[in-house]
């Protein structure tokens, strides 16, 4: 499994556009990490591994299109490929939810992403739910219940 | 004119809110906004400090609306580094909303800025309890929202107080609830391991639950538990082993396989019913990361024995496959493996040098670092050199990768070499070129340019480290390998003598210079070397400098004693030495200070005594200060032969070095002396050699001496030698580039102007200091030299004969135990870990890590029961004394309830220690106190 300790959506321009940190870090170390890591990774060729160490761990990234998602995971105990099969997931669902994402979705609606994630990876950063068709499913549902919310509130 | 009851512009805002319509910024408009004003960087800074205050304003008003909007707003802007934490009580009331959507922001916000905020965490404790009813099926996301923000928030305190209630919830009739439990349960236990102790079974029963994300999730939690603390979850071995046999989904099984990883470490009885079935998944499955973690659980799990031939190989091989594959994250994490299967057993990878060979001439520089740390295992005498080759090569730098763009064309990109990079590949190649007391190296010649075309590539990397290490390595050669000495003395004032390399790469100079006056014999005319490390000596660093006092001393007393009858230069560079070293009489450093005031005082003696006696030569300088250094030949000891040393030796202070009669009789002999000079300094050399043992015998000697005449031929002959052999060093690029390489063409024009040097007079040399003219070697081992040459002939012809290589002497003390013994040349040092400097460290140490489980039940009982009783004691005390103050109330909790912290923050080695800590601490706290302040009060 893969216990991943923050994960990081970085534009090619070097802006943060998502932010999840499941380890307790100042604000300072947090700046840090983000600054060190956003040049690392925006200046790695295409055909250099997606894995890189940082620190005393290691930091496994994949890009798609404009972004960049960057994880950061305990080193000789996390396994790599799965930590890159969970950044493909939470893609996929994403591009199912949005239908075909793409930055522009993150930006305007992060709060939804972060909803996404939350359901995908668990607060300790490890896989919650690997089905990407329940975490839609629960999404959908909260999305109603909140529609619900509006209604009720015109209504009174 | 606006009528009285005309309703405000304010008004109308209010009333229309409802209807979902806003006038302050929303979050679509903020983005939009740093989206248009995103020209310069202060422009942006200006607008997002507007939006602060306002989200700052909006926040603060009693709006739900409003402050939800702006709390979703101030999220945003945290991601540009803007601290939201002073808003955190407003947060509070955005999760305390009934409304679903504004509970989501709320726990959104309070998940990114409640860090251990403990008057705000006290406050959300209560809102998280009745968040985390579950009353009807709507109540469903309630719960699960306030679970995954409850687990980023948590501390031990909110753990203690919340655990019951998720007990409670492991047994939901939801399985969405169940998972959600389960794994807010992780950061739960790590904060308060108590809590997973007296619930153990509850919570592992979970394993059997019907619905598989739960299941997944508990196996996912356990496996995350057992990395920190994997003792207690050995016992549940036999049903994960059925799971992992049962289950065929490669998520789950990657996370059973970690998690048998932990547990077996600590249980190697594990290893026999694991092994089969890991191998069996091994050929069954097609999944890359399957097939990774299977390997990595073989390896990683201590199942792999030095001797486990079979199962090396079969893991290897998928190994290999990995890396011969187009994707570069496959090869990465397999030189990974390799190098822990190197680890175990250097034997392992030892056959596929072919395919490490390749890896460290890969498009990716991080495989290469993975890769250069496997070079160790792989190297032999027989591809030493074409592995150094092909990582010298790689410092040119103008290899480029092939990419191919979306479009199918392909594209070239140079490839980029980072110096960390560089640093490493020189480490690598000292270590496996020194490996084994230079097993590997046939050629000491080639190793000597090596270790010059490193200290040339080392000046621009700007490690200081790497300095140190090729120093040493210089001096190693020096002592070690005696039949090259004259070669590797050249070699060093090459290196000695290059442009600012006291200043570039100042610690490679205490290993040569402690080098050239050691061997000063070595050298022909030390005038100029001496007349060069003047000039430099004073830009070197403090602990240079008192190396290089050393050597100066040495170097000019072998030199003044090989030509004793040039008095006048002699004087010259004596006043010279003596100023250098009155110039460090008030050095900062103390250590350069001592030195440096030692030597002076001789020095300054000395140049009295070449003053007085202007007919013959002090014996200050031909004998006392040569049996400073001469008495004997230093040869390399093994390490921690010091510390064997027997303690408390006595040492008679009052008996004196010479007896009268012996100090007669030097004096007789000094003054006979004088009047054949040169013979003396042979006599000298004669005991020098006498007392060497692995050294070059005395015929030699003699002979070169005595041929005095033949100097300058002879150097001619050594000089040109060296010129033959650096020919061929590969790197053609240094060797033009570089002064001291010289070339073919440069050949004869080179050997004419030494000649020239040679020519002109003394009074010439000061000024243009030029390293070949100190290059010359000393004329008593042009001979040595030229059987050497003739040896190595010998050896190109067709036998390689090793060259003598001295290992470290052991020497043995008797009295003293063996197993004082170092073997500090097997530890293996991984050079890239000190480069890092201001690390940031993501492994949190936890109290689950040192939380002892084997604490029975029972005695768990007892001392609840125990402290009930403290309690209700407790509890009685202050029913007493209600008339207090507030003020002492208040201290008196904060004092126990800092007791309790320490308490549990505890390790809790046994259940004894635990109760007798209780017994005396914390009673005589609780009764103790507030009797005093009774009596205060009364």
């Amino acid at each position: 499994m893969s216990h991943i300790k923050y994960l990081l959506l970085v534009s090619r321009q070097g802006k943060v556009r998502l932010m999840q940190w499941y380890t307790p870090l100042t604000p300072k170390q947090k700046t840090k990490i983000i600054n060190d890591l956003t040049p690392l990774i925006l200046t790695r060729k295409p055909k250099m591994c997606n894995i890189l160490e940082y620190n005393d761990h290691k930091v496994v990234y994949r890009r798609y299109a404009s972004l960049y998602f960057i994880c950061g995971i305990t080193n000789n105990q996390d396994n790599e490929l799965l930590t890159l099969e969970i950044i493909h997931r939470f893609v996929e669902t994403m591009d199912t939810y949005f239908g075909n994402v793409c930055e522009l979705d993150i930006i305007f609606h992060f709060d939804k992403a972060y909803d996404i994630l939350n359901e995908l990876i668990m607060c300790d950063g490890s896989m919650a739910e690997s089905s990407k068709k329940e975490i839609l499913n629960n999404i959908h549902a909260m999305d109603a219940i909140q529609n619900n919310d509006h209604l009720d509130r015109v209504l009174s | 004119m606006t009528s009285l009851y005309a309703p405000s512009a304010e008004d109308v805002m209010q009333r229309l809110r409802p209807y979902g319509f806003f006038f302050e910024k929303s979050l679509k408009d903020l983005i939009r906004g740093i989206r248009s004003h995103n020209d310069t960087p202060e422009q942006l800074e200006m607008f997002l400090e507007a939006q602060l205050s306002e989200c700052r304003k909006e926040a603060n008003s009693s709006n739900m609306e409003l402050k939800t909007n702006a709390i979703l707003k101030l999220t945003y802007l945290e991601m540009y580094g803007y601290d939201m934490s002073w808003c955190n009580f407003h947060i509070l009331e955005v999760m305390s909303s009934n409304k679903l959507q504004q509970k989501r922001v709320g726990y959104l916000a309070a998940s990114q800025s409640f860090h251990k905020d403990a008057d705000v965490l006290m406050l959300a404790t209560n809102l998280l309890k009745k968040d985390l009813k579950y009353a009807n099926s709507n109540d469903v996301f309630k719960v699960g929202i306030a679970l995954s923000g409850l687990s980023t928030i948590v501390t031990p305190e909110l753990a203690k107080d919340i655990v019951d209630d998720l007990f409670l919830m492991l047994n939901s009739s939801r399985p969405y609830i169940r998972k959600k439990t389960v794994t807010a349960l992780y950061k739960v236990f790590l904060e308060y391991p108590e809590a997973l102790q007296s619930n153990f079974d509850n919570f592992t029963s979970k394993l059997e639950d019907p619905d598989k994300s739960v299941v997944s999730a508990t196996i996912s939690v356990i496996c995350e538990l057992s990395k920190k603390n994997p003792a207690p979850f050995i016992r549940l071995s036999p049903l994960l082993y059925e799971i992992l046999i049962d289950i065929d989904d490669n998520w789950i099984i990657i996370r059973l396989l970690k998690l048998f990883t932990n547990l077996s470490k600590i249980e190697p009885k594990l290893k026999g019913r694991l092994l089969p079935k890991i191998i069996e998944l091994m050929d069954s499955t097609n999944a890359a990361s399957v097939l990774y973690e299977a390997v990595n659980c073989i390896i990683s799990g201590n199942m792999l024995d030095e001797t486990d031939y079979d199962v090396a190989v079969q893991c290897l091989e998928i190994l290999h496959n990995f890396c011969n594959s187009q994707d570069s994250n496959l090869r990465y994490i397999s030189c990974v493996l390799f190098y822990k299967i190197g680890k175990i057993n250097t034997n392992f990878i030892s056959q596929y040098d072919e395919l490490i060979m390749k890896l460290i001439s890969d498009v990716d520089i991080s495989i290469r670092l993975k890769a250069i740390e496997l070079l160790r295992g792989i190297v032999s005498e027989d591809n030493l050199r074409l592995i150094v080759s092909t990582l010298v090569k790689q410092f040119v730098g103008d290899e480029v990768a092939i990419v191919e763009t979306s479009r199918g064309v392909s594209k070239e990109i140079p490839i980029v070499i980072p110096e960390t990079y560089k640093i490493k590949i020189v480490d690598v190649i000292l270590y496996i070129c020194a490996m084994d007391n230079y097993a590997n190296v046939d050629d000491f010649e080639w190793y000597n340019a090596v270790l010059y075309d490193l200290t040339i590539v080392s000046l621009d990397l700007n490690e200081n480290k790497l300095g140190t290490k090729i120093g040493e390595q210089l001096r190693n050669l020096m002592i070690r390998v005696p039949d090259i000495r004259n070669i590797t003395i050249v070699n060093i004032i090459k290196i000695t003598s290059l442009e600012s390399v006291e200043i570039k790469l100042p610690s490679i100079l205490e290993g040569c210079l402690w080098s050239l006056g050691e061997y000063s014999t070595y050298l022909e005319n030390g005038d100029a070397l001496l007349r060069l490390l003047l000039k430099k000596a004073p830009h070197m660093q403090y602990t240079t400098q008192s190396t290089t006092i050393i050597a100066l001393v040495k170097l000019f007393i072998t030199w003044c004693n090989r030509n004793q009858d040039q008095a006048v230069q002699i004087k010259a560079i004596l006043e010279k030495l003596v100023n250098f070293l009155s110039g460090l009489n008030y050095s900062k450093s103390f250590e350069v200070q001592e030195i440096s005031l030692q030597m002076y005082e001789i020095l300054k003696l000395s140049l009295e005594a070449l003053e007085e006696q202007a007919d013959g030569f002090p014996l200050l300088l031909s004998e006392v200060i040569p049996s400073f250094f001469n008495s004997y030949e230093l040869t390399p000891i093994s390490l921690g032969t010091q510390r064997q040393l027997p303690k408390g030796i006595d040492f008679d202070i009052d008996l004196p070095f010479l007896t009268n009669e012996q100090l007669d009789e030097v004096l007789k002999g000094q003054e006979s002396l004088a009047e054949e000079d040169t013979d003396i300094y042979d006599s000298d050399r004669f005991s020098l050699a006498s007392v060497e043992h692995n050294f070059i015998s005395n015929a030699d000697y003699s002979d070169g001496s005595s041929d005095s005449d033949g100097g300058k031929e002879h150097f001619d002959d050594t000089y040109k030698d060296f010129i033959d052999e650096s020919c061929e060093v590969e790197h053609k690029k240094e060797m033009l580039s570089n002064p001291f390489y010289l070339g073919n063409i440069n050949d004869t024009n080179n050997n004419n102007k030494v000649k020239d040097i040679l020519d002109i007079g003394d009074d010439t040399k000061e000024d243009s200091i030029n390293s070949a003219d100190i290059m010359k070697l000393s004329k008593d081992h042009a001979e040595l030299k030229s059987q050497v040459e003739a040896k190595k002939k010998k050896n190109k012809m067709k036998k390689k004969t090793k060259m003598k290589v001295l290992s470290d002497q052991v020497i043995v003390i008797p009295g003293v135990t063996d197993s004082v013994k170092l073997n500090g040349r097997k530890k293996h040092v991984s050079p890239s870990n000190s480069l890092l400097s201001n690390k940031i460290n993501l492994k949190k140490h936890t109290k689950l890590e040192d939380y002892n489980f084997d604490n029975s039940k029972n005695d768990n009982d007892e001392e609840i029961q125990e402290l009930e009783k403290l309690r209700s004691k407790f509890q009685n005390q202050n029913l007493d004394n209600v008339k207090m103050d507030d003020n002492n109330n208040e201290e008196e909790v904060i004092v126990i309830k800092k007791k309790k912290k320490k308490k549990s923050k505890k390790d809790v080695p046994s259940k004894k220690s635990k109760k007798d800590h209780k017994s005396t601490e914390t009673t005589p706290e609780v009764s103790a106190e507030p009797l005093i302040d009774n009596a205060k009060s009364e």
